[in-house]
């Protein structure tokens, strides 16, 4: 092979070619970042012009225009009430629809579509006030109740949340696809009368009624969208406080005063802005401190910052409960109700709230009920108070030993801790693990899975314990209390037992509000003597509202954060 | 040639054979092999050398450590939960804690003082009573770190109170040994603050009861222990993170993977590399090109989508630890570099004038490899291996951060950070040891191969 040097080959042409070429790179590069310096002006300049085009304020508050900008936690999937099953949707349809019956700003149920209202037996009639309008000027009728419900049961529709209509007659079959839809006992008598025949009289009918799913749709509207109905804000039409203006798919969405609203007086507001659609706690606590929105929830780290700039926090229980659910299926070892009880008396629900996960809010859970359930008179919870299980490692440890020896076990093998994969599943279930590990050598295999996949584990009972949580979908305690029924679905663990059906039974269809109250005591003392789940917390949240707003409210059924009765307080 | 002065000044003296001479000159040094000349210029390399103590001190910190500091990285210290390093660790003796659901005043509180405290705050809880406040429909108790100036601006609302039967709260939220302002203000009917409230300053005290005591092991006596005698904590020098568990212990803990991983990974695909990349590079033609085509093609192998797919292919189940996949993936993924800069080498050392000498001279294959191509190649792959180590454990810890790694309780470096990083604002030091950690181990692998590649570069040999 040839050698050639090619240092002495090209010396001197090199040097003056570098020096020629950094020249002209310099050069280059100037431009380059002239250019970039100038596509940015231009951009900001852009930016800029879209947003006042928008009418957008870049202000928390905008007190000319009596509009005020918030967040949204999510994009919603769409705003077509009758599929709507998550919790954004609802709190959009929450301002700009109205059904029957609504809550008010104390969570009484209050007339909104419906003027009054009348039950007897199992025929609840509702008479339609002559004022409310749809945003195009047209009345709403009972015809357009009738519509929405109907299509919802339509099991060609296959609408998620159908089941929450159910108490109506022939609805459950209708949605099977056994009888036709046009069956169902829902009829318009007129254009404001709607009578609901329920299968069986129930106590509860019009609680229910305030729920989303049970909005009205204008047939005409919804034939003419072409099944693009709640796709986009010009794809619906609104008969609430507000109208969508507009709805930038995974950025934002405007609100507008509905004036065709029939209690427009009602509303304070002209606007609300949902300028951001982000849950990251610290990109909105961000937000609130550059005065972009009007409200944030904290976390634990930001608490701190907050007490030291002396902002004004509030509290919020969400509703939700939380607790670890036992498999009840015969063939695993936490059927054994002696191992549940020896788990039970290790379990503190207090240590796990106030020292591991230490987010103010939370309160320790007590009971599947949760506190805020109303009763026949007070609250559930004061009328029947939880009984509850006191730590104590001596009698869990008697409690295993007879578990062991039913089963026929020198030491039991790992259990399978199904989890989600947030921080707060995480670190409770690393507690939970050295808890069982360090009192009863009981050890827990942690299975995290996101939200989907853990579903999907639930339902084929492919986990000893679960973590598990159940939100209220409306207000009455049977939200919860059919929770461990033998027929129902949710009842993940497969948790049978005849005495407690029976109460569910008496809970679902008496009418005297006592006597339901003392079945779901009775659940509540049959949850706690079985062991049929641990309860670990009811959640909640701290949050932070701008000074200048007033009375924004938080419900636990119906639109979390609700502004319907919010005003700007420009005083200061 | 006629007008060369030497030629023309030769003398026959000149062509006598010379004789023995004792004054020649002589220059001699110790021969050095190539390892003894690599080991001094390393050696006279500040940098290298440190980072070489550095990563003998990690080998004993993670080997040695956990023989001396004898704590179970997974055990929870509840009472010491992301406690900071140096924290006091006194604690009072108390008698265990009774619930305080009924208000019974046994303290003799008759009433009347308005906001006041039932009993000493301690860290296991902070008992307060009230008297009802004029107009009030309900009440919402609050809990500040400052003190409280602005009605609108209490602290942390911990509990509201619907009715106005209930007059007292017991608060346990996570409690510290340090200066609380609580309130109590006052709900008009519809829930909304009417303005009245009330506050109280309330010094917490860290307590502890005697199972406490017992169950942790804190005092050789605990039965001689009444309440008011004070006991210390255990101690965690470098604190406890979200769980209670000692920072020291889960570091050595995590280290063991961290290394595992940063240490066998690339000496498995190194040693695949280098036989995949000589085989190449010696056999060469058309062979060779096939070879390294597929090389080309696992260098395009996306690394995150297949460790992926590889927890799945194994059936990683619940609670099982990513580590074995982890290795496996990191293995098949990462040989195709060294395999690369091998093949390079031993097509160039191929070529050299020695080894055709060598072959001419007829040396067998065998004789060739270990005589001329290895040793030629060692010194590239020893550097190679330095760096992909480094690179490894910080594969390690960026798996173990998204949760692709280790599986708790077992802690990884990654995974601790990813842990440390919630809470970063308020208890900082359970991100910075792990994350001290990994740049620390990381930077030292770097600064010696660094130093290796000066020193075992033949090229700089005898330049001192």
């Amino acid at each position: 092979m040839k050698q050639e040097d090619p240092k002495d080959f090209a010396q001197a042409p090199g040097d003056r070619l570098t020096r020629a070429a950094g020249k002209q790179l310099a050069i280059y590069a100037l431009a380059a970042v002239a250019v970039l310096v100038a596509v940015m002006f231009v951009l900001n300049a852009l930016a800029g012009l879209t947003s006042s085009a928008a009418g957008m304020s870049r202000m928390a508050v905008d007190v000319e225009n009596n509009i005020i900008t918030t967040y949204l936690r999510d994009e919603p999937p769409q705003m077509n009430s009758m599929l709507a099953s998550d919790a954004v949707s609802g709190m959009v349809l929450a301002h700009v629809m109205e059904g029957l019956l609504r809550y008010g700003p104390d969570d009484e149920l209050v007339g909104g579509v419906a003027e009054r209202w009348q039950q007897e037996g199992n025929t609840v009639t509702f008479w339609l006030r002559d004022d409310a309008r749809w945003s195009n000027g047209e009345p709403v009728t009972a015809h357009d109740f009738e519509f929405a419900w109907k299509n919802v049961l339509d099991p060609a529709v296959g609408s998620q949340y159908a089941f929450i209509l159910y108490p109506i007659l022939n609805a459950e079959q209708a949605n099977n696809g056994e009888v036709p839809v046009s069956e169902v006992g829902v009829d318009a008598v007129d254009d404001r009368t709607l009578v609901v025949t329920l299968q069986t009289p129930i106590a509860y009918f019009e609680r229910m009624v305030a729920y989303h799913t049970y909005l009205p749709v204008n047939e005409e509207f919804h034939r003419q969208t072409n099944g693009r109905y709640g796709a986009d804000a010009d794809e619906m039409l609104y008969n609430g406080p507000f109208m969508m203006t507009s709805w930038v798919h995974g950025a934002s969405m405007q609100l507008e005063k509905n004036p065709y609203y029939w209690d427009a007086e009602r509303i304070r507001l002209d606007g609300i802005n949902y300028a951001h659609m982000t849950s990251d706690a610290s990109t909105l606590l961000n937000l609130f401190k550059d005065d972009q929105i009007v409200i944030a929830d904290l976390g634990a780290e930001m608490l701190e910052e907050a007490m030291l700039q002396g902002w004004t926090l509030n509290q919020f229980m969400e509703g939700t409960v939380f607790y670890t659910d036992f498999n009840h299926r015969p063939e695993r070892l936490t059927s054994n109700l002696n191992l549940r009880k020896a788990m039970a008396l290790v379990h503190d629900a207090g240590e796990l709230v106030n020292r591991v996960i230490k987010l103010p809010g939370y309160l320790p859970g007590k009971s599947l009920f949760p506190v805020w359930l109303p009763g026949a008179e007070e609250t559930f919870r004061e009328e029947y108070p939880a009984q509850e299980y006191r730590r104590d490692i001596t009698k869990a440890k008697e409690y295993l030993q007879a578990a062991l020896d039913e089963l026929g076990l020198d030491r039991l093998p790992p259990l399978v801790l199904l989890t989600g994969d947030t921080p707060v599943s995480r670190i409770q279930a690393e507690y939970y693990q050295e808890v069982f590990k360090r009192n009863l050598d009981i050890d827990l295999v942690i299975d995290a899975q996101i939200f989907r996949q853990r579903l999907e584990k639930m339902t084929a009972g492919d986990f000893d314990l679960v973590a598990s949580g159940w939100g209220p979908d409306y207000n009455d305690p049977l939200t919860f209390g059919d929770l461990f029924a033998s027929w129902n679905l949710n009842n993940r663990g497969r948790y049978s037992n005849p005495a407690l059906d029976a109460q569910v039974r008496i809970a679902q269809s008496s009418l005297d509000m006592e006597e339901r109250m003392r079945a779901f005591g009775e659940i509540q003392r049959i949850i706690h003597d079985d062991v049929i789940m641990l309860p670990d917390y009811e959640r909640g949240y701290v949050y932070v509202t701008h000074p200048q707003v007033r009375g924004i409210r938080r419900h636990v059924i119906g639109a979390e954060t609700d502004f319907t009765n919010a005003w700007i307080d420009a005083g200061e | 040639m006629e007008n060369n002065p030497v030629i023309r000044r030769l003398r026959p003296a000149d062509l006598e054979p010379l004789s023995s001479q004792s004054a020649a000159p002589l220059l001699v040094r110790p021969s050095r092999s190539y390892w003894q000349d690599a080991w001094g210029r390393l050696k006279s390399n500040k940098r290298a050398l440190v980072s070489l103590y550095l990563i003998i001190g990690l080998l004993l910190f993670t080997f040695a450590g956990p023989l001396v500091w004898r704590v179970d990285p997974a055990l929870q210290d509840i009472d010491q939960i992301s406690v900071p390093p140096g924290a006091d660790r006194g604690a009072m003796v108390v008698d265990p804690f009774v619930a305080w659901d009924n208000v019974s005043l046994d303290d003799g509180y008759q009433g009347g003082t308005g906001l006041s405290l039932a009993g000493d705050p301690t860290t296991q809880s902070v008992r307060l009573h009230w008297d009802a406040i004029p107009g009030a429909s309900g009440y919402r108790v609050y809990r500040n770190n400052y003190p409280t100036q602005d009605a609108d601006a209490l602290g942390l609302p911990l509990l509201q109170i619907n009715n106005t039967q209930q007059m007292y709260y017991e608060d346990r939220l996570d409690l510290r040994a340090q200066t609380y302002y609580y309130s109590v203000a006052a709900l008009d009917e519809s829930g909304q603050l009417t303005g009245d409230y009330e506050s109280l300053q309330a010094d917490v005290v860290r307590v502890i009861t005697v199972n406490e005591v017992r169950a942790r092991d804190l005092s050789d006596n605990p039965d001689a222990l009444q309440p008011g005698d004070q006991v210390r904590l255990s101690w965690h020098p470098l604190g406890t993170d979200y769980l209670g568990r000692d920072m020291l212990a889960r570091l050595m803990a995590g280290a063991r993977v961290s290394l595992f991983i940063g240490l066998l990974a690339p000496l498995f695909f190194v040693a695949f590399g280098v036989l995949y990349g000589a085989t190449s590079g010696f056999v060469g033609g058309r062979f060779d090109s096939v070879m390294m085509r597929f090389a080309d093609f696992v260098v395009a192998l996306p690394f995150l989508l297949f460790m992926i797919l590889f927890q799945v292919v194994f059936g990683i189940g619940p609670g099982e630890s990513g580590i074995v996949p982890m290795l496996i993936a990191l293995i098949i993924l990462s040989w195709p570099a060294t395999a690369r800069l091998v093949r390079g080498q031993i097509l160039q050392i191929r070529e050299e004038a020695y080894v055709s000498a060598a072959r001419l001279l007829g040396a067998s294959q065998n004789y060739l490899i270990l005589r001329h191509m290895i040793p030629n190649t060692l010194g590239v792959i020893l550097v190679t291996l330095t760096f992909a180590v480094p690179a490894a454990i910080f594969t390690e810890a960026f798996l173990s951060f998204i949760g692709m790694g280790v599986a708790p309780p077992t802690a990884s470096w990654g995974s601790m950070c990813n842990e440390g990083l919630k809470t970063m604002l308020t208890h900082p030091h359970e991100l910075i040891f792990p994350a001290a950690m990994i740049s620390i181990t990381v930077l030292a692998f770097n600064l010696l191969g660094d130093g290796l590649r000066d020193a075992l570069d033949a090229k700089m040999r005898n330049t001192e």
